[in-house]
């Protein structure tokens, strides 16, 4: 028999010919933004990665704010996404609660919001661009824990 | 794709994971372009796929300790842009979610930088010489594929209706028939394949 390579799936055929065709370039935005992307790397940092959390009693809709827990070996960021007039609010729980003097920064691809955690380990940040968000906790003398890129889009 | 692969790869990727800027854009000037392709043929808006080349640059950034391999980055960035987008197509057809589940859904199946990535070739397709060689197959299609493959490529932000319309076809039959294309399509790559 003859040999059988894995198939190409269609959409990899497709965007094969149209990549040839030429007549949709990548926007010069889209790379301008993939080359800042590296400034936001954090050697160094702990990722929180994302674990699945039961959802809150009732149907979930569109208007009702999103829980997404993040877990480190040491740390759990939950965070409650909510959004209004195409932007975006965040309100965070760090846990446990850090030592005093913990910052965190809610970090987007045009901007990054700063905030000294609350005596309980809470911060909130409102009016975020949609798009993909990641929150980095700076513990005083002790590694960076940062969640795992996450995308909101209202 | 190894035909376009630079001389030095470890070197690229030593001078990446040691916070070249230079280097990084060296990555990013290369891959661009396929990634940008790659995610639109899942039919996403500009923004939508925007959002999905984004992610798969962020994974990377977030992922870079762990390579070992540095052949494996195209072939990675090609599946998790893939795959965001996959996902992307599926959200825009149903349900809305405000936050994206991606990362809590697939976090377990991240492809490894350093292991197993997408056996490949969805990404050899994406490079100059296949893309010619798909053309040429296209060329030699009978109607009504010729004309779809070529209305597709040629008009990225048209939809169904209006691609339909101009291929004199219901609108309900474009999605049959584009996979039927699809099919013969591959049918005859694989053919020339076998035949050496």
């Amino acid at each position: 028999m003859t040999r059988h390579p894995p198939a190409i799936d269609d959409e990899s055929l497709i965007a094969a010919l149209r990549l040839t065709a030429g007549q949709d370039p990548v926007p010069a935005h889209v790379s301008a933004a993939a080359r800042a992307v590296f400034g936001l790397r954090l050697p160094g940092a702990a990722t929180a990665r994302p674990v699945v959390t039961p959802a809150p009693r009732g149907v979930r809709s569109a208007d009702e704010a999103r829980l997404l827990r993040f877990t480190a070996a040491e740390l759990t960021v939950d965070l409650e996404v909510t959004s209004m007039d195409g932007l975006v609010d965040l309100a965070g729980q760090v846990s446990p609660c850090p030592e005093a003097g913990t910052r965190v920064e809610v970090r987007t691809l045009h901007l990054t919001e700063s905030r000294e955690l609350s005596a309980t380990g809470q911060f909130a940040v409102t009016g975020l661009p949609p798009g993909w968000f990641s929150v980095v906790c700076h513990r005083p003398e002790r590694s960076p824990v940062v969640t795992s890129w996450t995308r909101i889009r209202p | 794709m190894a035909s376009e692969a630079p001389v030095s790869e470890q070197h690229a990727i030593d001078a990446v994971l040691a916070g070249d800027q230079a280097a990084w854009d060296v990555l990013v000037n290369r891959f661009s372009g396929p990634l940008w392709s790659a995610v639109r043929a899942y039919d996403l808006s500009a923004a939508d796929a925007a959002d999905a080349v984004q992610g798969a640059w962020l994974r990377l950034v977030e992922s870079l300790h762990t390579i070992r391999d540095p052949d494996r980055i195209g072939p990675w960035l090609f599946t998790t842009a893939k795959r965001e987008a996959s996902l992307l197509s599926r959200r825009n057809r149903g349900e809305r979610l405000i936050a994206d589940p991606a990362g809590t859904e697939h976090s377990h199946a991240d492809p490894a930088l350093a292991g197993q990535v997408h056996p490949d070739p969805a990404v050899a397709v994406l490079t100059a010489d296949e893309g010619r060689r798909l053309w040429l197959a296209v060329e030699e299609m009978h109607e009504p594929c010729r004309s779809l493959f070529r209305l597709m490529a040629t008009a990225p932000d048209a939809g169904v209706h209006q691609l339909a319309g101009r291929l004199g076809m219901p609108s309900g039959s474009y999605g049959p028939t584009r996979g039927r294309c699809l099919n013969r399509l591959r049918t005859v790559l694989t053919a020339q394949e076998a035949t050496p």
